[in-house]
């Protein structure tokens, strides 16, 4: 891990510079997901919180119903009833729209369901029982705690998803992008020093060599004038 | 206004007819719950309530009809022989895996 640099890249003082720019990006860009990670995280604690109680309500009404429902069966005969139950009128109107979580649309139902009477119904009184009056509002009623079960089910998967997502963001920058940026500025900063030594060195040895040359030339021209 | 469509056996077909939903099919099978849930698709129903009996037989089908849209919403729910405790295991899976540790519930 910590050998791993940016393939193929120039050691210049550009591309540390625009190194440095992208860390400091990513750093950023690592600390704000991570606030929308936790901040999802929150959320998706709260719906957790009510879930519980709807999912218990919704099947335990849901139960009710049903039991009603053999009733009215026993009381009048399964064709009687299934009869029944095509002629009852939709009653169900459900608004659905959506509202936003840090950027994740979830729904948001809004159900309108007045309360029937058993004229509004709309199946015949000659022929059916009270208990199917019974299993009809009990069916009404469970209708109401599953679409709103429904309801936060799906906020709850859609959440999780945007959770699983961001988290991976928050990983991949936290233990991959960001110290392979380190490491490359580390790696060209290096290698830019390395440079500077050896030209260091090597204006060293290009002043003794001409300073080599000119004493030699001294020494000489020294010598011609001592001869002359 | 949209409307909502359940997708069971005949007694939660009927039960849910008297409750007052009027997009109702009754399947015994998993072709027929395909068909069935398809229809529902194609007249954009929002929320479509099924059985979970029926549920887990086409349960691939669903995960690649609906993927992570918002709509149509899938309710399963328990049919007249109780529950098969799927629905919620998913949900406790789904915890377990997004927040990294098993919530007692």
């Amino acid at each position: 891990m910590a050998q791993d640099i940016i393939d193929g890249i120039n050691p210049t003082r550009m591309e540390l510079l625009s190194l440095k720019n992208r860390t400091k990006l990513a750093v950023k860009g690592h600390g704000l997901l991570k606030e929308k990670r936790d901040a999802l995280i929150k959320e998706f604690f709260d719906i957790l919180d009510r879930v519980k109680g709807i999912r218990e309500n919704a099947e335990l009404s849901l139960k009710e119903a049903n039991d009603a429902l053999l009733e009215a069966q026993i009381a009048m005969g399964d064709l009687a009833v299934r009869k029944a139950a095509l002629s009852v009128k939709e009653s169900i109107d459900v608004d659905i729209t959506s509202r936003s979580v840090m950027g994740v649309a979830v729904p948001v139902t809004n159900v309108k369901m007045e309360e029937r009477s058993i004229i509004d119904r709309g199946y015949g009184f000659s022929d059916t029982t009270i208990q199917l009056d019974e299993a009809a509002k009990k069916f009404e009623e469970s209708l109401k705690y599953l679409i709103e079960l429904g309801e936060v089910e799906k906020t709850i998967y859609l959440l999780a998803e945007e959770i699983e997502a961001t988290k991976r963001r928050v990983n991949a920058l936290e233990h991959i992008m960001i110290p392979r940026f380190q490491n490359t500025e580390k790696y060209i900063d290096m290698r830019l020093q390395e440079m500077e030594r050896e030209n260091f060195v090597r204006l060293k040895m290009i002043r003794s060599t001409i300073e080599k040359n000119e004493k030699a030339a001294a020494a000489a021209e020294a010598a011609q004038n001592a001869e002359a | 206004m949209s409307s909502v469509a359940i997708i069971g056996d005949i007694d939660t077909v009927s039960g849910f007819r008297l409750g007052g939903v009027k997009q109702a099919e009754v399947v015994n099978t998993a072709e027929e719950a395909i068909a069935a849930f398809d229809k529902f698709l194609e007249d954009e129903i929002s929320i479509i309530i099924i059985t979970q009996a029926m549920a887990n037989e086409i349960r691939e089908h669903i995960n690649r009809k609906i993927g992570s849209d918002v709509l149509p919403m899938i309710i399963e729910i328990p049919d007249k022989d109780g529950s098969a405790g799927g629905s919620s295991d998913q949900i406790n899976d789904l915890i377990k895996r997004v927040i990294g540790v098993e919530m007692v519930k």
